[in-house]
């Protein structure tokens, strides 16, 4: 224990250095900033910046690219929240209680909760990464091509749950996000899938594409229908701050998504995407007022915010300690090191503690910055709600669009948002909830994929998810989950907590 | 005769012409694959230099999609005036003609080969619980125990892939190949023991190699490499002739005129022979290549490319 403490002094000495602390609070800026801007993401800004950390040292390098990575997480549920648009796939269900909670006027709340919860995580999540990143990350080495593959069948289970219209069109939507993942270069053959000689499908649809035009293109077609009569959601606003009552509702889901969040985060592949998705499911079932969910439930803002922050945070483990990359931003991190020099892997604990350590400490400073940053900021962002439509729209369609542009440089890709804009609002109509076809979708893939390999690997023996005892373990879960969904009893219960109105 | 003396005083001319006024704007450099590999990286140490050097911006263009092919394709078809540049690899311009059914670019004739930059050697590494120490006992074991071994590599057909298949040709062995996206998650599952081996690439196997991890047996190339010196290769391990290496390099557009690509050659090299760009790409896992001239590069495609062709077959990596 007395290590763990002399390694961090170690690294606040580091991150609390003047230039390192300057570097860090540009990194949160930034990430707050592109976070707030819908469409444009962590991975393509830290790759516009990866040439200018030539010349910082790596610490200083490194401490700044987190910074954005993390910053972005908060500033992604300001757009989720205020206009129902998730910057990143990890405020796709923030998008759900918090837009519903600014239109009853209690916008101020929502963004205080992201923020004080998404803090709470931060903080709780890097104590973690210190003391067990070595441990942890051996438990991120269990999980294999069968326990991904349960764990996803978990997933999609839950999904379902995440509607809160009919069962039946929630299914739906998941297999048509199942069949949208389909689409691009199956791994195992290489062969074209359901491309249609675009060669820009060949690697699939990009989630941000299919998210910013069924969430965001989507609910500005269906506003468009409402003339000018905008809800807007300030003129009763009454507090900026959560009530009692509040915060009472508030603490066991941010505790809850903290932790469901650092575990999830650790795994390679999903893990961190799972992570918000999974603690909003979890609070659904276990609240007592999982009726208000989809509706303005502040549990329903607390629990994926705490999730998505910790999974951040945590999603490092792996880069610190094996070398391997959870998603694109650590693989671009991977970059970063090897500009500097530096070799990912188990050595640079021990060969360069003060590069480590001094990333984790400054990852603490750097949650410190942000909720000093954006409690004040909140006063801002509800005065932005006040700003009309046919100003506010028109540079949101902007952002979007360079967002989506600026992921592959491909004006296709744009066009496909518009589509998925389209196919978005025949949903509105329909009302099917895009939310569980965009777990589907990032699900769908990741899950053939692991079956095909685990397949493979067992030779064609599916006994496989069921003898190892992690993956048995989620599949016991899934089982019990479907049968008290499909069991016609209960069922008629889940209908009466679940369908509106 | 005449007529062909004249046309081609005049073509020098112009060519000459051009390369005065050359570069009048920004270049682009294209990368056709994602921010933050090595591609990507390696382009982006050239491009500030190649800034410095030329009195123009160089602005890195990522355009990843269909395993490289989107990116080289827009940079065959752009305007041969010296301001397009992309970064064509051994995937884009040696395996994929052989893998993609139709390709969009012919990977010789739409090119000026205007110089290699990298050359990173691939390792082979197994598993510590496997019992094996050499290349010899590997193929021993993978004799004695048919169709229990599994190798994984970065995804169908890539250098990882061919270079398995290769070795099983070479050994009369019969492995199962365990394609994944990307090498990452093919490495973490190699540490874990669910797959036996992998031919990753040199400077992503390095940190684990010496941490222990996973073990070494061989490098690809013909020759030994300066990081790991005691690691023998293949070909000397019993496997004669095998030889390969992941590579990549800057190209243009066919047309694109002498003078400019003569230049290029000349400050890329430069460039590369620098202190910070050469450091940064043998941390990379890559020395300064020894073809220097582009018309050693486009032989250099050349063979690659009949070499790959013959493995693609011979390996049934192609999708039918």
């Amino acid at each position: 224990m007395e290590g763990i403490f002399s390694n961090l002094w170690l690294g606040f000495t580091v991150a609390a250095a003047p230039f390192n602390l300057l570097m860090c609070l540009i990194g949160v800026l930034l990430g707050t900033l592109i976070g707030v801007l819908p469409g444009v993401g962590p991975v393509a800004t830290i790759a516009m910046l990866l040439p200018i950390t030539f010349n910082l040292s790596p610490i200083a390098a490194l401490i700044m690219l987190a910074g954005i990575y993390y910053g972005a997480q908060y500033g992604g549920s300001t757009t989720a929240i205020l206009v129902n648009l998730p910057g990143e796939s990890s405020s796709v269900v923030t998008c759900l209680d918090g837009y519903q909670m600014a239109r009853q006027g209690r916008a101020g709340p929502a963004l205080a909760t992201a923020a004080l919860a998404s803090f709470f995580a931060g903080c709780v999540a890097t104590l973690i990464v210190a003391m067990f990143a070595p441990p942890l990350a051996e438990v991120a080495l269990k999980f294999g091509p069968a326990e991904y593959f349960s764990l996803m069948v978990l997933g999609l289970v839950a999904a379902v749950v995440l509607a809160h219209g009919s069962l039946l069109k929630a299914i739906a939507m998941v297999i048509l996000g199942l069949l949208l993942g389909l689409i691009g270069t199956d791994v195992n053959s290489g062969v074209l899938r359901f491309a249609f000689g675009i060669s820009e499908l060949a690697d699939g649809i990009g989630f941000v594409t299919v998210a910013m035009g069924m969430f965001g293109l989507a609910e500005i077609i269906a506003n468009l229908e409402h003339k000018e009569t905008r809800e807007v959601f300030t003129k009763k606003v009454s507090h900026l701050w959560p009530t009692r009552e509040d915060w009472k509702r508030l603490w066991q889901p941010t505790l809850r998504g903290t932790f469901l969040g650092s575990a999830l985060g650790i795994l390679p592949g999903g893990g961190a995407l799972l992570a918000s998705f999974g603690a909003y499911t979890l609070e659904k079932k276990v609240s007592r007022n999982a009726h208000e969910f989809g509706k303005g439930a502040i549990e329903g803002v607390a629990a994926p915010e705490s999730a998505n922050n910790a999974g951040a945070q945590t999603s490092f483990i792996p880069l610190l300690t094996l070398g391997i990359p959870s998603n694109a931003v650590m693989a671009l991190m991977i970059g970063a090191m090897m500009i500097q020099g530096i070799a990912p892997g188990p050595q640079v604990m021990t060969e360069r503690p003060q590069l480590f350590w001094g990333m984790i400490a400054s990852m603490w400073i750097g949650n410190l910055m942000l909720v000093v940053l954006n409690l004040p900021l909140i006063g801002m962002w509800i005065k932005l709600l006040t700003v009309p439509y046919r100003i506010l729209y028109p540079s949101i369609l902007v952002f979007m669009s360079i967002g989506v542009f600026s992921l592959s440089n491909q004006p296709f890709d744009c066009f496909l948002m518009a589509l998925f804009g389209l196919l978005g609002y025949i949903c509105v109509k329909l009302e099917c909830e895009p939310a569980p076809m965009i777990l589907g979708f990032i699900l769908g893939p990741l899950m053939e994929e692991n079956l095909r390999r685990a397949m493979l690997l067992s030779r064609g023996n599916p006994m496989t998810f069921i003898e190892k005892p992690i993956s048995a373990g989620f599949i016991i879960v899934s089982v019990i989950l479907l049968v008290i969904i499909a069991l016609p009893a209960l069922r008629k219960k889940r209908e009466e907590a679940f369908q509106e109105g | 005769m005449l007529r062909g003396l004249i046309a081609g005083a005049v073509l020098a001319f112009a060519a000459g012409a051009q390369a005065q006024a050359w570069p009048a704007k920004p270049i682009r450099l294209i990368a056709p694959y994602a921010a933050g590999g090595p591609i990507d990286i390696s382009a982006r140490l050239l491009a500030p230099k190649l800034q410095e050097a030329l009195g123009q911006p160089v602005i890195v263009e990522n355009r990843p999609g269909a395993g490289g092919n989107l990116g080289v394709e827009l940079a065959a078809k752009s305007a041969p005036d010296g301001h397009t540049l992309a970064i064509g690899a051994i995937a884009t311009h040696a395996i994929n003609p052989w893998l993609f059914d139709k390709l969009p670019y012919d990977p010789l004739k739409d090119f000026r080969h205007v110089a290699l930059m990298v050359q990173v050697p691939n390792v082979l590494v197994v598993n510590v619980e496997l019992p094996v120490k050499s290349v010899k006992e590997l193929i021993a074991h993978a004799r004695a125990h048919p169709g229990k071994l599994d190798f994984a590599s970065g995804s169908t057909g890539s250098t990882g892939h061919l270079a398995g298949e290769m070795f099983k040709l070479m050994t009369g062995t019969f492995m199962v190949h365990i394609p994944y996206k990307g090498a990452a998650p093919a490495a973490a599952d190699l540490m874990a023991g669910r797959v036996h081996l992998i031919f990753d690439n040199l400077a992503s196997a390095l940190p684990n190699v010496k941490a222990g991890r996973v073990r070494a047996l061989a490098v690809t190339t013909k020759a030994r490499s300066a990081f790991l010196p005691e690691l023998p290769t293949l070909d000397e391990s019993g496997l004669k002739g095998f030889d390969m290496t992941t590579w990549w390099g800057v190209m243009m557009p066919a047309k694109t005129p002498e003078a400019i690509v003569q230049r290029l050659n000349t400050e890329i090299f430069r460039a590369l022979e620098s202190s910070d760009v050469k450091e940064r790409l043998r941390a990379m896992g890559s020395e300064v290549p020894a073809v220097r001239t582009p018309e050693a590069f486009t032989a250099f495609v050349a063979a690659e490319l009949k070499t790959y062709g013959e493995l693609v077959r011979r390996s049934g990596a192609k999708p039918d």
